[in-house]
């Protein structure tokens, strides 16, 4: 072969913007992360709305309802399963469209879990917002519970969103894992996945039985605060996280 | 000279088939490089081992001298449009202009305006619905607008028609020129582009079979047309790349010919003509693999 010059080694773009066009490539399109959500959210909660006047008018009025009537609502916890199908997203069409433009996949995962993390704080705020305005008005003026229903009525507000924050984050993570399995190794990658997930989800209960662990596990869940036991999130986050990038780190964008 | 890509050894294999097969070449700063090959020869893998998008089996690859995976400072300067690329759900065409603009450090609004003018690219039309030549165009002003150091396009121009694949040729080269740079073009449209290469470079069943420039490549074959006794009296013990004949007239392509022998072969009545990039590349991979020409 002929002798060749070397180019000088050029100098790589400072490490804060190439994060942040990770990020932003998320949102160079806001309208389905950032804007089409909370008309959902106006959806769901206009039909729960809805409803709850019907009943009302049917009982004649609400002192004729049980107090309780309606504070029992999953509405919101959609958000929580768009989270993770917003990280499948991402790790794989964005990912590919990433790595096409020139961009790490280290960079491109840091600024992608930033991004997810920062919907799942977003979210979390509304939510909490929604809920004061919620227990402002006695429920809508009808007693409902939406933002914040069952044993969330009374949580304080920053607890309400560390709650949707940390639960959103964990299974937006939980997502990574999934669709970086599905990136790396395709159909056997899931296999894998959902077959560890049952092992793991089925030796648990194994050995809470064994151990006669079940009691121990609801007083703990009824004697803490709503807070504290949401906590145990944040490793399961990390691992996830952690997990995510050592099955990234060698995917290829193989269509 | 000075190298902006230099393979060495490098071989890429799935499981039995290698992809790429012990392949050693050097892209030349600022010249336009064809990488030609059949279907499925490995051309794309090539260029996703280049721009670490692949992970090699064995064999070493240098971008600007570093190492590709992982390295944003060499990757930051290089732009790599395939025509498989895939868009997140819901991108349209501006969204992806965008992005390209906050990447690529060289990148060009005005001009990336201008290509989608000519081109006419909806840009409000989400990438999906958009048609595979529309597509292709998108990818077409991404890759020119971006100024990349290093931009490598793979068979960029599917679904375009023969004027907007012109256009590309046109405003690529116009660029180019005002802004030297180095551009690898994959492709199996050889006629079409042979004017605008500078160096080729030809894989075939993941091995490199020629990496010569083109001027050198134009020169180094001659068809020989004739009568049938008289073309293959002329053209035995020559190396012939690929042969013909239909009924009593026969034409053949040799290699390395002197003027010499071409006026010698005009003199016993053959038709002697120029062999086309194309003709050449096809018959070199059509089976044949021989080694010797131009190397």
């Amino acid at each position: 072969m002929t002798v060749v010059a070397l180019p000088t080694a050029p100098p790589a773009p400072p490490i804060g913007r190439r994060l942040w066009n990770a990020v932003r490539l998320h949102v160079a399109n806001p309208w389905p992360t950032l804007i089409l959500p909370w008309f959902i959210f106006a959806a769901i909660f206009g039909l729960n709305l809805a409803i709850w006047q019907i009943i009302s008018i049917a009982a004649g009025g609400t002192q004729n309802l049980d107090a309780d009537a309606f504070d029992y609502n999953g509405g919101v916890t959609w958000v929580l399963f768009f989270l993770v199908a917003m990280a499948v997203q991402a790790m794989s069409l964005t990912f590919r469209f990433a790595l096409g433009l020139g961009m790490t996949r280290r960079d491109y995962y840091v600024g992608t879990v930033a991004y997810l993390a920062g919907l799942a704080a977003m979210y979390a705020v509304g939510i909490a917002v929604l809920a004061q305005v919620e227990r402002a008005t006695d429920g809508w003026g009808l007693g409902g519970r939406f933002f914040a229903p069952w044993f969330l009525a009374d949580l304080p507000a920053w607890q309400l969103w560390y709650l949707n924050a940390a639960v959103g984050l964990m299974l937006a993570m939980i997502g990574t894992v999934v669709a970086t399995m599905w990136v790396r190794w395709k159909a056997l990658g899931l296999y894998t996945f959902f077959g560890a997930f049952a092992v793991i989800l089925v030796a648990t209960g194994w050995s809470l039985t064994v151990s006669e662990s079940w009691g121990s596990l609801g007083r703990y869940l009824t004697t803490h605060e709503p807070a504290a036991i949401v906590s145990w999130t944040l490793p399961v986050s990390l691992l996830c996280g952690l997990l995510g990038f050592a099955i990234l780190r060698r995917a290829t964008p193989r269509a | 000279m000075t190298a902006i890509v230099e393979v060495t050894d490098l071989t890429k294999r799935y499981g039995s088939l290698a992809a790429v097969d012990d392949a050693s070449f050097v892209v030349r700063e600022h010249a336009i490089t064809g990488l030609l090959g059949r279907n499925g020869a490995g051309k794309t893998t090539l260029m996703q081992l280049i721009t670490g998008q692949e992970l090699a089996t064995s064999g070493e690859i240098r971008l600007f001298g570093q190492h590709p995976l992982e390295n944003a400072a060499v990757l930051s300067r290089t732009c790599f449009i395939k025509e498989s690329q895939t868009y997140p759900d819901g991108f349209k065409g501006e969204h992806v202009l965008k992005v390209a603009s906050w990447v690529f450090p060289h990148w060009d609004e005005q001009l990336a305006r201008e290509l989608v003018d000519e081109f006419r690219v909806p840009l409000d039309r989400r990438m999906k619905k958009l048609s595979r030549g529309q597509a292709s165009a998108i990818g077409v002003v991404v890759g020119i607008a971006s100024r990349a150091e290093l931009t490598i396009f793979d068979e960029p121009y599917a679904g375009l028609d023969a004027v907007a694949r012109q256009a590309f040729y046109d405003r690529l080269l116009a660029d180019y020129a005002e802004h030297p740079r180095t551009i690898v073009m994959s492709t199996h449209l050889i006629d079409e582009v042979a004017d605008l290469l500078e160096h080729v470079l030809v894989i075939d069943e993941g091995r490199l079979i020629i990496d010569a420039p083109a001027e050198e490549l134009r020169g180094s074959a001659t068809t020989i047309a004739g009568k049938h006794a008289d073309v293959e009296a002329f053209s035995r013990g020559r190396d012939v790349l690929d042969a013909d004949s239909l009924g009593a007239f026969a034409s053949v392509t040799v290699a390395g010919l002197t003027p010499a022998e071409r006026a010698a072969a005009a003199a016993a009545g053959l038709e002697v003509g120029p062999v086309s990039l194309q003709q050449l590349v096809i018959g070199r991979t059509r089976g044949t693999a021989r080694q010797e020409v131009a190397s």
